[in-house]
């Protein structure tokens, strides 16, 4: 193989990394953060992608005005089942350890309850519609235009949320809770405001990785489960809780995908995710990069 | 909760719930036994699931697993071999493959556990998809032998009664005390002299029998089956709602909730799949939110205690 294939074969991986790391990052903050397992991850990305879908199709809007759109759609969703469901969980589990456990399911009943809402409201056929098409050339490769910029936002996204954790304040915050709930709690960090809030952060990044599939994929009711098992293999590849982790694992998965189903065939990629997620479960269940 | 007045009560309520199964068939229409049936599908599985997962608290998503290996061990042993012996050796494989995946993944708790069977069901689903398409060049097998409808019927009924029969008795022996106390604490079970590791292997391998056995038997009735089919994660969630929604601690909430279920599913699935599946997911909120203890749990305490916060929160 020569280097320019090799080149090909590396940045196309990476691009679908871009989006997974994108998926990942929202579920490992709710996860990291609340402790809430959320299998329904997927769905919304999937609804941000048919909200962006039907702007583009009905109103002619732009799929990248739907960018911001489906972040704060999804965002004001998520505050609400937050409020709807997790408030009251988390004020009647006795542990740490049961309310896991009924987050997983709540967010399983959340995952009916979304993915059956979009079949029943758009249909189960596959969508899409065409978004620059024009390949780009870089270098010596070619890549759709629209991939490029998926894959530049979707880092341009994944940056500004462990940019806005490292350095803000209420990053500080978020991340005093993850190291000790108690102890953050101690010194003022209000629980009651933050949680609501990081969930919505999560289901919006969500949102996010939804509109920016739809621009270079087609999609389906069906589209969110795969990306919900990838987001759970990232976070475990890079740990859970941790942000760069997250970044680097789905980078990483991607790559992985990429170079297996080049040197396999394609429908061994369910295949292989698998195998590496239950590897790095029995391995190394603290994550590829923990010390 | 153990008193010989509850085994009395329960034996004869099983007794009865037999006897009206063993009648339905020859008054029933058609409809009504193919309901019974899938009802009693579940029975078997969500009672089974409650034995080791409810008592447990080990929540595993692996019955798909065991149900579609034992579809597969009967939809090819079933031309060589008797009815029942193809049952049996689904549930032996089904029992084979949870010993090993029990043996590696039982030392993790929580989440971590949950998330690990649904990715190895998924696996093994992935895996023989692979293997029927590259290695057989077949999507799906059709069976050719097909026992009768009451042969079929009795075998799920007779499961669904061992299945809750077996929950009876374990529930008073050695064995369960020790499921129960890894529930409760498994640091002090260990303590006392418990072999947590063998105990929940065990309990893990019951599971999947019975999942591959109903497998087995139900792979028949389809008559056609592919990966998707039998593999379908769905039949896990099924199961472990239905069981949580029962309340997978009790002994006679997954009976009464796979009940529910099954009404519900062939009334609604055909008219309307999508609302069937939404009414599920928000059934499985609420009564994850309200009645954490499951339908069995229902007193009239509980809508008492619901009001009583109500008027808490508001004065």
């Amino acid at each position: 193989m020569s280097v320019s294939a090799w080149l090909e074969l590396l940045a196309s991986g990476l691009i679908t990394g871009g989006i997974y790391a994108l998926v990942a990052l929202g579920l490992n903050l709710q996860y990291g953060l609340m402790r809430i397992l959320n299998i329904a991850h997927g769905e919304f990305l999937m609804v941000g992608a048919y909200l962006t879908w039907m702007a583009q199709t009905t109103l002619g809007m732009s799929p990248l005005w739907m960018v911001p759109v489906s972040f704060a759609v999804m965002m004001a969703l998520g505050v609400l089942i937050h409020w709807l469901t997790f408030r009251r969980l988390s004020a009647t589990s006795p542990n740490l350890d049961i309310f896991e456990a009924r987050g997983l399911m709540v967010s399983f009943g959340l995952m009916f309850l979304v993915q059956n809402f979009a079949s029943y409201m758009w249909g189960g056929d596959l969508r899409g519609y065409d978004y620059l098409t024009d390949p780009v050339p870089l270098g010596d490769a070619q890549f759709a235009g629209n991939k490029l910029l998926v894959f530049a936002l979707a880092l341009l996204f994944s940056a500004a949320l462990i940019f806005v954790l490292r350095h803000t304040l209420l990053g500080k915050g978020v991340r005093a809770l993850m190291q000790s709930p108690t102890g953050a709690q101690l010194v003022g960090i209000d629980t009651h405001r933050l949680h609501p809030l990081m969930f919505g952060i999560g289901l919006g990044l969500s949102g996010v990785a939804g509109c920016l599939l739809s621009m270079a994929y087609t999609i389906s009711p069906s589209m969110g489960e795969p990306y919900t098992v990838t987001a759970l293999i990232v976070i475990t590849l890079g740990g859970f809780g941790s942000m760069g982790g997250a970044l680097a694992g789905g980078l990483l998965l991607g790559v992985i995908e990429a170079l297996g189903m080049h040197f396999s065939n394609p429908s061994l990629k369910a295949l292989l995710s698998y195998s590496v997620f239950i590897a790095v479960l029995l391995l190394r269940p603290r994550g590829l990069f923990s010390k | 909760m153990t008193g010989p007045n509850i085994l009395m009560r329960d034996l004869l309520v099983l007794l009865a719930f037999t006897g009206w199964c063993l009648a339905l068939p020859h008054y029933g229409s058609e409809f009504e036994v193919s309901m019974a049936l899938t009802c009693l599908m579940y029975v078997a599985l969500s009672s089974s699931w409650g034995l080791f997962c409810g008592s447990t608290r080990y929540l595993s998503l692996a019955t798909s697993a065991f149900f579609g290996i034992g579809a597969y061990t009967s939809a090819l042993t079933l031309d060589s071999l008797p009815w029942l012996a193809s049952i049996a050796l689904g549930a032996a494989l089904a029992m084979g493959i949870a010993v090993v995946m029990g043996a590696a993944v039982l030392h993790l708790r929580g989440t971590y556990f949950a998330v690990l069977t649904f990715g190895m069901t998924e696996l093994i689903r992935h895996a023989v998809t692979y293997f029927e398409k590259k290695v057989t060049g077949t999507v799906g097998r059709v069976l050719t032998v097909v026992p009768e409808r009451d042969t079929i019927y009795l075998t799920v009924l007779a499961l669904a009664v061992l299945a809750v029969l077996v929950s009876i008795v374990v529930r008073r022996s050695r064995f369960g005390l020790a499921l129960a106390g890894i529930g409760a604490d498994e640091q002090r079970a260990q303590t006392l002299g418990v072999n947590t590791r063998l105990v929940k292997i065990l309990g893990f391998a019951l599971t999947a029998g019975f999942a591959g056995a109903v497998g087995a038997a139900m792979a028949v009735r389809w008559t056609y089956i592919d990966p998707h089919t039998v593999f379908n994660p769905f039949i896990g969630f099924q199961t472990v709602l239905i069981a949580l929604i029962g309340g997978a601690m009790t002994l006679w909430g997954p009976l009464i909730a796979a009940i529910v279920f099954s009404i519900l599913a062939e009334t609604l699935r055909l008219q309307a799949p999508q609302v069937y599946m939404m009414s599920l997911g928000l059934l499985l909120i609420l009564s994850v939110l309200y009645l954490p203890g499951g339908l069995a749990s229902l007193r009239w305490s509980t809508v008492g205690g619901w009001w009583r916060n109500r008027e808490r929160s508001h004065g």
